[in-house]
């Protein structure tokens, strides 16, 4: 399938190096201490963040730092065909602890000891890039707790199809299997917090000065997983 | 996103900021003291924002940033409003919006001995002041001043009260006093006690007069700075929308009293 026409469009009328629209809104969630809903396009997330609290559960208590728990849910209506998977699937746990570790690494946990701060991050729509889009909604649902934070983290995907580099795939250009990254940053700090290689084939050929980066990247992140 | 260059304090002045920037570069300002407030932290030459808001600075050296949040964070010498949860023999537990419930010890009443213990029932609201606010422990709380006295602490009777966020509280409390309340007063007699945690307890001779009071403290949250004008034409709408004609309440005009 063609993903890019010769012009140099994606199929959603993008550049190859174009992002989605966003928007962003503070203050959706009335009864959350912090909540923002996220838009990436035809991506819509909307994260709430309650705490610091008590810890409700005591052996999970950490008396040097916050405990930072992190629930990601799909909603049925998100995606075209109504789908009711069981709450606890992997790609939901995963995506909650991929959420929870970015977000552990810029929040300033030694602060708030003996606490606990919930992330909830709920895909109203989806259409690609919902691991980003949940991490920057989270960033701001937390700015908007006024929990202290190193640097706002910010997210986004990238893929490569066609010997085209493309910068935040839609649900079309994601589900065509060629290899995608997610990466979050600290702009300020200048520092990545997250790399995730998504699919596994990987093009070993034509690759552009920009893609080559990203590949030793995902080696990087395999040697790291083990 | 900062174009200025960080280092000259009044590029980021009354800007807002976000997690992350930096504000104030310590190796050119030699020599000079600076004080930190909420939202700052030292990072060895860069002073960095931990929390979105209002970049501020009290001449001629404190720094700290105002913002405005749902949860409050316990700190030394506030004034808050507290509900108390649960008694203990020691002490009260009382809801004070922060992370941790805070404790009340039942002996930080003026004149307060083991005879002469107060009974709070849950769900009572008091009027406290915070003596204790360590990270990681309960912060414990006191309902005498300084001194010893009374001073206005104690249980709220009567009244309403309403949550609001952290930031419309101060602003309640900023002296000169909050143009809203003042507009108020000029027509309205009523009682107000305002905590740092986001909680405003309002009491007035008719409940119609506490509903104005309060609708209007509650809808100033997202009110700018503007003219006497516009604020009085604002308040002539919440009137009508409470079916009062505004500066038509038969009560004396004075001044409110704010504790």
């Amino acid at each position: 399938m063609e993903f890019v026409s010769p012009e140099g469009l994606r199929l959603d009328g993008r550049r190859p190096t174009e992002m989605r629209q966003i928007r962003a809104e503070l203050g959706a969630v009335a009864k959350a201490d912090g909540s923002a809903v996220f838009e990436m396009g035809n991506t819509k997330v909307v994260a709430a963040v309650y705490g610091p609290r008590e810890v409700q559960n005591r052996s999970q208590q950490l008396s040097d730092q916050a405990l930072v728990r992190c629930e990601y849910s799909m909603a049925n209506f998100s995606t075209g065909d109504r789908m009711r998977k069981p709450k606890g699937d992997r790609r939901s746990t995963e995506i909650s602890l991929v959420i929870r570790q970015t977000m552990e690494a810029c929040i300033m946990t030694h602060l708030m000891p003996r606490s606990q701060i919930d992330i909830f991050v709920q895909v109203l729509q989806a259409d690609g890039g919902t691991r980003s889009a949940c991490i920057n909604a989270a960033t701001l649902a937390l700015a908007d707790a006024g929990i202290p934070m190193h640097d706002l983290v910010t997210s986004c995907s990238a893929g490569y199809l066609n010997s085209t580099p493309l910068l935040d795939l839609n649900y079309v250009e994601d589900s065509a299997r060629g290899p995608d990254v997610t990466v979050g940053i600290l702009p300020k700090l200048d520092k990545v917090t997250l790399l995730q290689r998504i699919s596994c084939r990987l093009c070993m050929t034509d690759t552009t000065g920009e893609y080559k980066g990203i590949r030793i990247s995902t080696r990087w992140i395999n040697y790291n997983e083990g | 996103m900062a174009k200025e260059q960080p280092g000259s304090p009044a590029s980021f002045v009354d800007q807002l900021v976000v997690p992350g920037d930096v504000v104030l570069d310590l190796s050119n300002m030699a020599n000079q003291t600076i004080k930190l407030g909420s939202g700052l932290r030292q990072e060895s030459d860069a002073i960095s924002v931990t929390k979105a808001g209002k970049f501020r600075l009290s001449k001629p050296n404190k720094y700290w940033v105002e913002s405005s949040q749902k949860r409050y964070v316990p700190c030394l010498g506030d004034s808050i409003l507290g509900i108390v949860v649960d008694s203990k023999a020691d002490n009260f537990l009382v809801d004070i919006k922060g992370p941790a419930l805070a404790f009340l010890p039942v002996l930080a009443f003026e004149g307060g001995t083991r005879r002469n213990i107060p009974k709070f029932e849950a769900g009572t609201l008091l009027y406290v002041r915070v003596v204790k606010a360590n990270p990681g422990m309960n912060a414990e709380l006191s309902c005498t001043d300084a001194s010893g006295k009374a001073a206005e602490f104690g249980p709220l009777k009567d009244g309403y009260m309403f949550e609001c966020s952290t930031g419309l509280s101060r602003t309640l409390l900023s002296s000169p006093p909050c143009p809203v309340l003042e507009a108020l007063g000029k027509k309205i007699s009523f009682e107000v006690a305002v905590g740092l945690n986001g909680r405003v307890w309002v009491n007035a001779a008719s409940p119609s007069t506490v509903i104005i009071t309060a609708n209007a403290i509650m809808k100033s949250e997202s009110l700018s700075v503007q003219s006497d004008l516009n604020l009085y034409a604002w308040m002539e709408d919440i009137c009508s929308s409470c079916g009062v004609v505004y500066g038509d309440t038969q009560t004396p005009a004075i001044q409110p009293s704010i504790w």
